[in-house]
């Protein structure tokens, strides 16, 4: 059991573009700890340093309090569970498993067998351990990757996109197996993914990075609810939140669809801004022709052309085209194309209660609080509504 | 219909390679079968009475067992040789980053293409010199220097195979770098390092030019050397048959090798160890 530190950790590769660019993160005594990114983003290395199969450029990392960049992985006693398993093919489950405790000379055979079984019988393994991992199903291979990691008594685990290989079911699965392990061991964790989902429903708090760079660390809550910029907000969240350029008009605010008086709480952050970017979840919209009119009248309607609709059972997307103003800016652009492309769509996505009865096609009526909206800077796409700083 | 009349065609096609390919085999085996007095004169492929006395000639010849003698412990000590350094070169060509890597690739390269015969003369005078002329060393080195080129490369290809994950699970569950490579990639690596080990031993077994030139005497001659100098079991008979003899018995270990390691060979041992 460790805390883990990362003081300015810089990766940068032969060709000086940095990789990892000054993350600095608190990883406490048995969190779960999730980095998410887009590809590309240093997620991975990050990992890889902290395991130490990457070396650190610059910057200290600390693990329970001892500085550990020199060490070689072997001496950092912490566990990985690799995006392919990484099982040793020529191994039966049974020594795959106890490997890393082979690997120590001070430990007998009947030690190591009472670890193994333990470890099995927790992932419902006991009846496979004399197999050949090639004789194993994708969910099972990854059970023994984590028995691998279980036995070791390290200080922390690490996943590497653990689940990426396996098909839709069996990640939810895998998932709640995961955090029901770590939940149990208690066990300091670092777990890489590109699923916002994953991120979600697994961490203690979560990681954003773009670019190398930290984005954001907060808990899956805060990040959803109070994201500190649009990269962050048209990241998590699906689908995502949609962008809308704003002009101010005075005390009023027009978006491209409807324009209406700005609420108070928004008018300070605003100030003089004559262009911004309104970010709108999709759940924040209703359709009026379900809606009381005492809440009707605590917001803003208007009415759009419904393109598709798309019925999930639980929920339905509307899928609302507008016609776009012409504003970017270099910043937006950027955004734009690490979130790939998606993020300023001339449409809106609006989630509606199954209940809702918009057809393709039809005109819709579409009500919206608007102080619940978040205003981004056009230029920097830095949130306005945020009162929090973006670093931690 | 069609595709039953392509795989009949493969098959009389698979039937006529395999005849034009095993003819000269089947008919070495014939003849040393065939007694040394009548086999020119007897007509017939077969042999009509069956003889194992060539092969008792060839066992009796001091000539032949020492020949075997020699191209045994030549052949086994420049495999072991020339295996144990490549799989270790091939190793850092395939994983580790140094100057000179590609250098060191093309020179490899080129060694396996240069002509042998242009170092026929030199290697004679040197070795002479040298005091190793007519020795076993006198025989590993050169063969040793011919083989190692081509273990490095076919090894490297199978170590290039191996996911490199495999290897930094290893590290993390605690391995030195030695014992990840001792107990996590020469067991993956071993189908490839067979196969190079195979090759390897034909080429010293089977290699004739360096063989005959390098040895006068039997204490370091091998065996296709020797069966130029084959006489038959006096000095009037023809030694053909006996010679016949001498071949199949010096390609029964590489058949046996060849059967014995097939499979070995063709299995891949890395099947399953990534992904699902």
């Amino acid at each position: 059991m460790a805390e883990i530190t990362l003081k300015h950790i810089v990766k940068r590769y032969g060709d000086g573009f940095p990789a990892v660019n000054d993350v600095s993160l608190d990883i406490a005594d048995g969190e779960f700890m999730i980095l998410v990114g887009p590809s590309g983003c240093g997620k991975s290395t990050l990992l890889r340093m902290i395991v130490g199969l990457e070396d650190i450029t610059s910057g200290d990392l600390l693990i329970g309090g001892q500085r550990v960049n020199d060490k070689a992985p072997r001496d950092r006693n912490l566990a990985m569970v690799f995006q392919n398993y990484a099982l040793y093919p020529h191994l039966s489950v049974y020594e795959n498993i106890a490997f890393p405790l082979r690997l120590r000379k001070n430990m007998s055979d009947d030690e190591i067998r009472e670890k193994v079984e333990k470890a099995a019988e927790m992932l419902e393994l006991t009846e496979h351990l004399d197999r050949k991992p090639s004789n194993l199903s994708g969910g099972q291979r990854q059970r023994v990757a984590m028995g691998r990691a279980i036995v070791r008594d390290a200080d922390a685990f690490l996943f590497d996109e653990p689940l990426s290989n396996l098909d839709a079911k069996l990640r939810g699965q895998m998932r709640t197996e995961i955090l029901r392990m770590q939940r149990r061991l208690g066990i300091t964790t670092v777990y890489v993914t590109h699923d916002q989902t994953e991120a979600m429903t697994l961490g203690d708090r979560v990681a954003l990075l773009r670019k190398g760079e930290l984005q954001q660390v907060a808990s899956p809550r805060e990040l959803y609810e109070q994201p500190v910029n649009m990269f962050v907000a048209g990241f998590i969240g699906s689908p995502p939140m949609n962008f809308v350029p704003a002009r101010m008009d005075g005390a009023r605010m027009e978006l491209p669809f409807v324009s209406f008086e700005v609420p108070d709480q928004l008018r300070e952050p605003i100030g003089d801004r004559e262009w911004v970017i309104v970010g709108i979840r999709p759940e924040r919209f209703e359709d009026v022709a379900l809606m009381d009119s005492d809440k009707l009248g605590r917001g803003v309607e208007f009415e759009g052309k419904v393109d598709v609709v798309e019925w999930l059972g639980n929920e339905q997307y509307a899928y609302l085209p507008y016609d776009m103003p012409q504003i970017s800016s270099e910043g937006m652009q950027e955004i734009e194309s690490d979130l790939g492309g998606e993020t300023m769509q001339p449409q809106l996505v609006v989630a509606l209660d199954p209940a809702s009865r918009l057809d393709d096609g039809s005109t819709a009526k579409i009500w919206f609080d608007p102080t619940r909206l978040h205003v981004f800077d056009v230029a920097t796409g830095e949130n306005l509504t945020v009162a929090v700083p973006a670093t931690t | 219909m069609d595709g039953r009349k392509t795989s009949n065609w493969w098959t009389v096609w698979g039937l006529l390679i395999l005849a034009w390919a095993a003819f000269p085999l089947i008919w070495m085996v014939s003849l040393s079968f065939k007694s040394p007095d009548t086999f020119r004169t007897s007509s017939g492929f077969w042999p009509k009475d069956w003889t194992w006395d060539n092969y008792s000639t060839v066992f009796r010849d001091e000539l032949f067992t020492s020949a075997l003698r020699n191209s045994a412990g030549i052949a086994v000590i420049a495999t072991l040789l020339s295996v144990i350094i490549a799989m270790f070169a091939a190793y850092a060509i395939a994983r580790l980053e140094f100057r000179g890597k590609k250098l060191l690739l093309s020179m490899a390269l080129a060694i396996a293409m240069f002509p042998q015969a242009a170092l026929v003369g030199p290697l004679f005078n040197m070795w002479r010199g040298l005091g190793i002329y007519d020795t076993w060393i006198g025989l590993i080195i050169p063969y040793l220097t011919f083989a190692l080129p081509l273990s490095i490369w076919t090894m490297s290809a199978f170590f290039r195979q191996i996911p490199w994950e495999m290897e930094q699970a290893a590290q993390v569950d605690g391995a030195t770098p030695w014992q990840a490579f001792r107990k996590v990639i020469v067991p993956l690596a071993a189908p490839g390092v067979f196969t190079t080990a195979i090759l390897t031993f034909f080429f010293c077994w089977n290699e004739f030019l360096l063989a005959t030139s390098l040895t006068s005497t039997d204490r370091a001659r091998t065996v296709p050397a020797a069966l130029s100098f084959f006489t038959g079991a006096s000095q009037f008979e023809s030694p053909v048959t006996a010679i016949m003899a001498a071949s199949v018995v010096v390609t029964i270990p590489v058949v046996v090798l060849v059967l014995l390691f097939q499979r070995r060979i063709v299995a891949g041992l890395t099947s399953g160890a990534v992904k699902g």
